[in-house]
């Protein structure tokens, strides 16, 4: 599998068992790397990046049971082997305890260091074939998602492209009651659609890719942006937008593709509950290590015994009458769980008939916080 | 006085989706041309020369779409032809409001459209990027 020969490297004081164990490692096939000291030995481990390690476990200056915990540090999959003095079991031991995969004693003949070399080797290559296949399986089960989603959404869109070139009348004349049927089933499909993009949602939620993907990102810019696409439809129903906030942009550890669904969630909610008339603000505020961004709304408000159960998935509360696409009621239990993974947190408050407001708590990037601040973790 | 039309490209995996897109084209007395695969594709603007390409992002794999319009936008002859991307919502990889792959120095399109298109909107974004003469 790998095609380049094991690199096996000996870290001992004594020169004579450096010499003998080479040439040993030389015999067997294998390359082999010396180091007189821990140190040494370690900085060659960082570069080399060798299958194996023999750490004499008495050395001068850094021991063998430090050399092995740094061992761990720099490279997991590394087989560490130390080399014990005669009669110094114990010792052995609480090394094997250190993650050491196993122990030769001092003096040891060519056929045990053969023997050890080769079971260590072994163990080697089922260690990183492993973690082969675990990799190939992430990125399987991540394509997966994806490329079912699309399978799952061209035939849909293609049928709805049909229809639209059909309405438009591009493809001969179109009876009323016929209009109305593809009209109604358009947004049947719609609502079909919508469902497969929040399963995929949910199902990349659950993978917890997101943590991965955070980087700092400028709020009020992505809320200007939202604002600005959701506007024209607003102003349709006479609900006006707006924004409040310092001057000053600030950074959010955030992943901006989520971030986005999050708030483009939000504030359509605000749209579509309002009244014509209405209005929608979006106001960002700075708190210490993090950022409040709240979406109020002057809108038909959450019944008190609702509001506990509107993060639910599935919840929804049957609001209002001729709604054209019935929501999925998936909406606000992701934007729960994209906060979430943002190590933030959201809350609403709302009176029946008044307004809600949704505020998101999210922890501001690190190059905006002063360094000596004590980190505090945002629930 | 006779204007000649301009011809739109339009590149997708989905036959019916070809199909349904091409009539709205066609009914702005457009010529039109089509191509299943990136590869097709590539053909076509050679041999066709087309005034502007409607582009689907996510074909066989995720960047196709992305590569291909890379290089039309550095290639010598076709760096001016407007392309427009098209896909489902939320199916390309960035963000909606932004072509990401400018990180990675790729060149973007001229537009974005969602998938299922809208008609209108979508002659009227075709006529902003075509050369006046073209329209």
């Amino acid at each position: 599998m790998n095609p380049r020969k094991p690199l096996i490297l000996v870290i001992d004081d004594e020169e004579s068992i450096r010499d003998s164990c080479s040439q040993i490692i030389a015999k067997e096939g294998h390359l082999p790397d010396s180091a007189e000291n821990g140190a040494e030995g370690l900085e060659k481990i960082k570069v080399a990046h060798p299958d194996m390690v023999l750490v004499d476990l008495k050395m001068p200056g850094k021991n063998g049971i430090e050399v092995l915990e740094e061992i761990q540090a720099i490279d997991s999959t590394v087989i560490p082997v130390v080399i014990t003095g005669y009669g110094t079991v114990e010792s052995a031991v609480e090394a094997i305890k250190k993650g050491a995969f196993d122990f030769i004693q001092k003096p040891f003949t060519p056929e045990e260091l053969r023997m050890t070399i080769r079971r260590g080797l072994e163990r080697r290559r089922l260690i990183l074939e492993t973690e082969m296949l675990r990799r190939e399986k992430k990125i399987m089960e991540e394509n997966f998602i994806t490329l079912v989603s699309h399978q799952m959404k061209s035939p849909v869109v293609a049928i709805l492209q049909y229809f639209e070139v059909i309405l438009a009348g591009m493809a001969g004349e179109v009876e009323k009651r016929q209009a109305h049927m593809i009209r109604r089933s358009s947004e049947r499909l719609h609502g079909l659609l919508n469902l497969i993009n929040d399963w995929l949602d949910i199902a990349r939620m659950n993978k917890g890719i997101i943590a991965g993907k955070l980087r700092p990102l400028a709020i009020k810019d992505l809320v200007e942006k939202l604002i600005a696409f959701f506007e024209p439809t607003a102003l349709e129903d006479q609900i006006f937008l707006s924004l409040e906030s310092a001057s000053k942009d600030f950074l959010v550890q955030g992943d901006m593709e989520t971030l986005e669904q999050v708030f483009s969630n939000l504030i359509s909610n605000a749209v579509n509950y309002n009244r014509p008339g209405g209005s929608v603000t979006v106001i960002i505020k700075d708190e210490e290590e993090s950022v409040i961004v709240e979406v109020q709304d002057t809108g038909i408000g959450i019944a008190e015994e609702h509001l506990p159960l509107i993060f639910d998935q599935f919840y929804r509360v049957d609001r209002k009458e001729g709604q054209k696409t019935k929501s999925t009621g998936l909406g606000l239990s992701i934007a729960k769980k994209i906060v979430a993974a943002h190590g933030g947190s959201i809350q609403v408050v709302s009176e029946l008939g008044k307004g809600s407001s949704f505020s998101v708590t999210l922890p501001k990037a690190r190059a905006e916080n002063d360094v000596s601040a004590k980190k505090t973790t945002l629930v | 006085m006779d204007k000649k039309k301009a011809t739109i490209l339009i590149i997708d995996d989905d036959p019916d989706f070809l199909d349904a897109v091409s009539s709205i084209i066609a009914s702005a007395h457009y010529n039109v041309s089509t191509a299943l695969d990136p590869k097709g594709g590539k053909e076509k603007i050679y041999s066709e020369k087309p005034d502007l390409i409607l582009l689907d992002i996510m074909m066989d794999s995720l960047f196709d779409g992305f590569s291909l319009c890379h290089s039309i936008k550095t290639s010598k002859e076709f760096s001016q032809t407007p392309v427009i991307f098209v896909s489902a919502v939320k199916e390309q990889t960035g963000s909606r409001f932004r072509f990401e792959g400018a990180e990675q120095g790729m060149r973007g399109p001229d537009d974005y459209i969602d998938k299922p298109i809208n008609p209108d909107d979508l002659l009227s974004r075709i006529e902003k990027l075509l050369p006046k003469e073209k329209r």
